[in-house]
């Protein structure tokens, strides 16, 4: 008798396990293609080890995904209330519908990352696009979608759930997809900002292939205590009405612990600035390099390029002088990438906020090259505030209850990169300078 | 809108928001910016979605962590509530780098903190709901029973009769409002 259920082996779930169906979705060129997309980019030149794909991260956030959705809508884990407000956890067909479409959602929820991942995106794709607008565009195409229609999924709740409200708000061709309360929750399971499991597993992930301990936290804890709750009281006479994703008491340290999990993972790793002047140098590259200096949105032509394109262009670019991209590719490949010669700090963030932006701006007036670059990044989620069950049944706000989430430092990324042939030039005329330069004006005009 | 002069604007709005009375949690400042942006007409620039509980603005809560990050809001607890956010004493001094800007804007912001101080989540929800229906979705001129309608589409928990309620006192907050637009 064949098998319906196919191991696949993975070194943070041990096993992930797919159906037949399932296994047709991995098979897809699609996917295939995340074979062939660094999970971190060019990280690997500052962590050797980081060299894992998106391929294997889509198969965990799918293991991950089914595994916190089976716990969430086990009978004994819902209240009557929230059972009044979700239809959709009583019906059986509903319910078996949503776990096939949350775990595709999971699986498919990266299919539109350019080679490189996020490195390469910003300022590459045309205006009105980013990955996520791919990853919907594939999930629609013929292709998959006769693979859907085989397993009765529709693919426009595929894209709900791998997209989320914020993302498919943006783009003119989700924009009018609606999301009910039940779909807003199962697409905060994916990708949501507090138990994501998309986030869950890149940092497990990330952490094992970079060689650090920072991302690691107790993810089998945190889920078995994951529960759909009504929110907390405001403080005020009022409450909100709608469900939310929060834990029960006994998971309040896993959460905390993944919370600290992301911000040593964004200060270690993420945000190393080795790893961030590559990202730029990366662009600079491809800019050059590629057809009009953007990637296409095109499927065909999407599907055809991987970082194993790119990778060969950047080895012949970085050893002849005239192919495009030459000096942005011998910058990475020889490693001869700018050096941090500023960075943010809260002395100077309390005189001018955008310091950097100030810092970049005068080195580029004062040297006249453009041997400088900025890269900025403010982190866009704080802890998050989700409800907490406690054990005598009051609801209550993580947030007050618990010290440490509180206590997460916010990271902000704000450099300035100096070509290493002027950085001690920079440097010496920057610590001359620095005091006159970050300094804010008063606003003289009205100009908006 | 230049990134100082909008937080000069948010910290400005959170501290009149809790000056009459205000909460001054994120659905306080969430709906209270909607509000200041959709229907003051302050050109802060937050992109506003239909979310779970009303009008949403990811861009905004966005800035707001970037703001604690840049030590001008903080959180104040006090359990078992959710958090209340209040300006640092630094942002005094951000503010006093756009007092133009400010001044400007400083009787649309007093309109705003006045209208919604003291009201609670569920209040707030059921008017930035009305009033994201009444600029977004709902023909001009779409009478208050139409938008009703609509607003009981999108937030089925709320009733019919507490619908019209919301759009009424949404239109009347538009009328009261003329006076500073003018």
């Amino acid at each position: 008798m064949p098998k319906n259920i196919h191991e696949i082996r993975d070194p943070i779930h041990v096993f992930v396990r797919v159906s037949t169906y399932e296994r047709r979705v991995l098979d897809s060129r699609p996917f295939q293609r995340l074979r062939h997309i660094h999970q971190l980019a060019l990280t690997y030149l500052v962590y050797p080890g980081a060299t894992h794909k998106r391929f294997e991260h889509s198969l965990g956030v799918m293991e991950l995904a089914g595994r916190v959705y089976d716990v969430i809508t086990r009978g004994e884990n819902l209240s009557e209330e929230v059972r009044e407000f979700l239809p959709e956890v009583q019906d059986e067909y509903q319910r078996q519908y949503w776990h096939h479409a949350i775990r595709m959602a999971a699986l498919c929820h990266d299919l539109g990352h350019l080679p490189f991942s996020h490195a390469a995106e910003k300022g590459l794709l045309p205006e009105g696009w980013k990955h996520e607008r791919m990853t919907a565009r594939i999930i629609r195409s013929p292709e998959m979608d006769s693979t859907w229609s085989e397993m009765k999924l529709k693919s426009d709740d595929i894209v709900k759930l791998a997209l989320g409200p914020s993302e498919a708000s943006k783009f003119e061709d989700t924009a009018d997809l609606k999301f009910s309360t039940w779909e807003t929750i199962l697409s905060e399971i994916v990708v949501g900002d507090a138990f994501g499991v998309d986030r869950m597993d890149y940092l497990l992930r990330d952490s094992h292939h970079a060689g650090v301990a920072y991302g690691k936290f107790d993810h089998h804890r945190l889920i078995d205590t994951l529960r759909i709750l009504p929110p907390p009281s405001s403080g005020d006479e009022g409450n909100s009405q709608e469900p939310a994703l929060g834990v029960e008491e006994g998971g309040i340290q896993s959460a905390e612990a993944l919370m600290l999990a992301r911000y040593f993972m964004y200060s270690q790793v993420y945000f190393h600035p080795v790893r961030r002047i590559y990202d730029i140098h990366l662009k600079d590259f491809l800019k050059e390099w590629l057809d009009d200096g953007a990637f296409s949105t095109e499927l065909p032509s999407h599907l055809g390029m991987t970082d194993n394109e790119v990778t060969v262009g950047l080895l012949k670019a970085a050893y002849d002088g005239c192919k495009p991209g030459h000096l942005h590719a011998r910058r990475i490949v020889r490693r001869e990438h700018f050096k941090r010669v500023y960075q943010r700090n809260p002395d100077d963030v309390r005189i001018n906020p955008e310091a950097g932006k100030a810092v970049f701006e005068a080195l580029r007036a004062e040297f006249r090259t453009e041997n400088f670059r900025h890269d900025r990044y403010p982190q866009t989620s704080d802890a998050p505030d989700f409800p907490v069950l406690l054990r005598d049944g009051q609801i209550v706000s993580s947030r007050a209850l618990s010290e440490t989430l509180n206590r997460v430092p916010v990271i902000s990324v704000d450099y300035v990169f100096a070509d290493q042939s002027i950085y001690d030039t920079a440097k010496k005329w920057l610590k001359e300078n620095q005091t006159g330069i970050i300094k804010l004006k008063k606003e003289e005009t009205d100009n908006g | 809108m230049d990134r100082l002069k909008q937080a000069a604007l948010l910290t400005r709005l959170m501290e009149r928001l809790r000056e009459n009375g205000s909460w001054c949690g994120e659905t306080h400042i969430q709906k209270s910016t909607l509000f200041l942006q959709d229907l003051m007409k302050v050109p802060l620039g937050f992109d506003f979605i239909m979310y779970k509980h009303g009008p949403f603005s990811f861009d905004l809560r966005y800035e707001l962590t970037a703001l604690r990050a840049d030590e001008l809001i903080r959180i104040e607890l006090q359990r078992p509530y959710g958090p209340r956010y209040a300006p640092t004493d630094h942002s005094k001094y951000i503010q006093g780098l756009s007092p133009i800007t400010l001044g400007k804007y400083e009787d649309r912001i007093e309109f705003v903190a006045k209208q919604l101080g003291g009201k609670g989540v569920t209040e707030l929800e059921k008017l930035a709901t009305a009033l994201y229906v009444t600029h977004h979705r709902a023909e001009t001129g779409a009478s208050v029973d139409e938008r009703s309608k609509q607003l009981t589409a999108l937030k089925p928990r709320i009733s019919s009769e507490n619908a019209k309620t919301a759009v009424e006192d949404v239109d009347r907050i538009m009328e009261k409002a003329q006076e500073y637009l003018r």
